[in-house]
């Protein structure tokens, strides 16, 4: 017969340990977290202090936000280069409206976020509609979003804002809790819920986990794709209004590496880069290891180019550490993950 | 299964038939004036070389292609498909080779994947996980007689077998199948999960659902079929009863030599007097 050439490869594909691979991904970022707690007990205690923890969160604030909208959009197969450029860009809009048009605060604020949601439209345009691969789509307006929001600001400084503005990007509730860091973690709250008991989370991983089957299974591709960069969209323009309040004042050249630093905030929680599989939690995780490596090292007093060191060091070593463990734990030798 | 009964001279109205069917790409006839009759509670399996044109042939059925001649007849209506979306109204569904599944979702989540039922908190649409969960283990058990311990995990951590089911499930989720199609269900499974595999085709049958499998290993298309339909070419060269024929005979069929080669023949009587 011409049909010898079944073999057994799926036979094998048996449940093992299922509670406990769910959270592999979890598993390195949490021991370099606990690597790291033991160091800086012995370095340095004061690490530890309220305070400083406080500091952590805010730092990692702007990555909760950025963080959620990214998890999704990464699920989904997909990446957004620019939101560093996108939040500059709402961020500018917004001030130049307050400053400069006397317009209402909130009404300024909604109108950044307006400008965001607007500029992860059209990122998702270019790519639903002429197929420009994520990546570069989103490089190439990187460039043009941050184009314009250069122009538009022509060099100023714009700074102290009206309330709430500084209030969200540095203010404390409750006894020292940043206000940030409280719309950080509301944002990933909505993310977890969106990721688990949405039909936005569910066709994302179907979408980044085989967008054929999903397309079969009369997934409107293109209008899912289009919601995960408009989503993006809108947190980056809430990272813009964090920034813009954190130092009360913003310039069109805010938010650079904004990108690189979320995804790899993502990346190191465990949501694979290519798509199928996110975790809102482990972005959680990722993102204030990634803020505590930074914090650590500062402390320390450590130049800045080692903060740059390290955290190439934790993203290799958590994506590394993945690799491994899935590796080890599929014996089908597929490499797909 | 077919609502209007209209009974020709007290012959039962055939689920499906396709009458004719020919489909070229470029200049490549991948399917060539094919015939083919399905009757409720059947299992035909379609046989053929690598290249034959059965996974075209499919896929024509399926509406994922549209024939260039030929003419599809569901319960005797004649039907037009032009997407997968029409083949399912229509009451065909398909489980194709790589099964379609999304590796990374469980069960549930796959089984509903674009049909989610919704739980309304606000006037905002929710997925009822717990629905699907439940539902799933409901139509799992009933259709294929498969069990998940834990309904959560990613099917990819899912045996070969019961991935299989919960592409079935999701399958036969469809109102009112008729015929369900299945592109190679055994390849790249061990002969335990064969077994099962084949027991949920039988399964399915039983429901009064046609089935159509297509497969290279004439043992396991003996085992479960109850008619063999050969291509070769992108032409039907014949069409046996699995009961008075053997997996030699088709094998000759498949390869054009001695056994098959002039046989143009449709019925397993003329096969069986060559023989
Ligand atoms: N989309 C397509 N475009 C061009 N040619 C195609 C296309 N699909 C199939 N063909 C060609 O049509 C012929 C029949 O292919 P088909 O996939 O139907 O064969 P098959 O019988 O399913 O083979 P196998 O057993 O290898 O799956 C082949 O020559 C194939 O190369
Ligand atoms: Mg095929």
């Amino acid at each position: 017969m011409t049909d010898q050439h079944i073999t057994t490869p799926e036979t094998s594909r048996m449940t093992r340990l299922p509670a406990l691979r769910r959270y592999v991904n979890l598993l390195g970022p949490m021991i370099m977290v606990i690597v790291l707690c033991i160091i800086m007990a012995f370095a340095e205690p004061r690490f530890f202090n309220v305070p400083n923890l406080m500091i952590i969160l805010h730092d990692a604030a702007i990555f909760m936000v950025l963080g959620t909208a990214m998890t999704l959009v990464i699920t989904a197969r997909g990446i957004d280069l620019s939101i560093g450029a996108v939040a500059a860009l709402s961020a500018i809009v917004m001030a130049m409206l307050i400053k400069d048009y006397g317009v209402n605060v909130y009404l300024a604020m909604a109108a950044s976020v307006v400008v965001g949601l607007l500029c992860g439209f059209v990122n998702s345009v270019i790519i639903t509609r002429l197929h420009v691969p994520d990546l570069l789509a989103t490089l190439a307006m990187d460039q043009i979003y941050r184009g314009i929001a250069l122009v538009l600001a022509a060099g100023a400084v714009l700074a102290r804002f009206p309330e709430p503005i500084p209030f969200i990007g540095r203010g404390r509730v409750l006894g020292g809790i940043p206000v940030s860091a409280v719309v950080g973690l509301v944002a990933l709250a909505v993310g977890v819920v969106l990721y688990r008991s949405t039909h936005i989370g569910r066709y994302a991983a179907a979408i980044g986990g085989n967008r054929e089957a999903a397309l079969l299974s009369g997934i409107n591709v293109r209008r899912h794709k289009t919601l995960q960069y408009v989503i993006m969209g809108g947190a980056a323009a809430i990272a813009g209004i964090l920034l813009t309040g954190r130092l009360n004042a913003v310039q069109a050249t805010v938010g650079q590496g904004l990108a690189l630093h979320t995804i790899a905030a993502v990346v190191v929680g465990g949501t694979v880069l290519f798509g199928g599989r996110g975790t809102m939690l482990g972005t959680l995780v990722g993102v204030l290891l990634l803020s505590m490596v930074t914090n650590a090292l500062v402390i320390l007093r450590f130049q800045f180019f080692w903060q740059l060191v390290a955290s190439g060091i934790v993203i290799i070593a958590s994506i590394g550490f993945y690799s491994y463990m899935n590796r080890s734990g599929d014996d089908d030798g597929k490499d797909e993950t | 299964m077919c609502k209007i009964g209209v009974e020709m001279e007290g012959e039962k109205q055939p689920l499906l038939a396709m009458r004719g069917i020919t489909k070229s790409f470029g200049g490549l006839r991948a399917v060539t004036d094919v015939d083919l009759t399905l009757h409720e509670g059947q299992i035909l399996a379609i046989v053929g070389d690598n290249g034959a044109g059965k996974s075209t042939l499919i896929k024509i059925l399926t509406g994922v292609y549209q024939p260039d001649a030929g003419e599809i007849f569901i319960c005797g209506a004649k039907v037009e498909m032009s997407s997968r979306r029409d083949s399912i109204r229509v009451g065909v569904n398909a489980v194709y080779q790589n099964l379609g599944l999304v590796d990374a979702l469980p069960a549930p989540a796959n089984v509903f994947l674009g049909n989610e039922p919704v739980r309304r908190i606000l006037g905002i649409p929710f997925l009822d996980n717990r629905r699907m969960r439940e539902e799933t283990e409901r139509i799992l058990i009933e259709n294929t007689g498969v069990k998940l311990e834990d309904a959560t995990v990613p099917t990819l951590n899912l045996s070969g077998g019961q991935r299989q089911a919960v592409a079935i499930a999701r399958a036969v989720l469809v109102a009112d199948l008729k015929v369900l199609v299945m592109d190679e269900p055994t390849a790249a499974l061990g002969p335990e999960e064969t077994r099962n595999t084949l027991a949920l085709i039988r399964a399915v049958r039983d429901r009064g659902i046609a089935v159509i499998v297509i497969s290279h290993n004439l043992e396991h298309v003996f085992a479960v079929a109850d008619r063999v339909m050969v291509m070769r070419g992108g032409r039907k060269i014949g069409e046996v009863d699995t009961a008075t024929s053997s997996g030699t005979e088709v094998l000759g069929m498949i390869v054009g030599s001695a056994v098959g080669a002039g046989a143009h023949a449709t019925t397993p009587s003329t096969l069986g007097a060559q023989q």
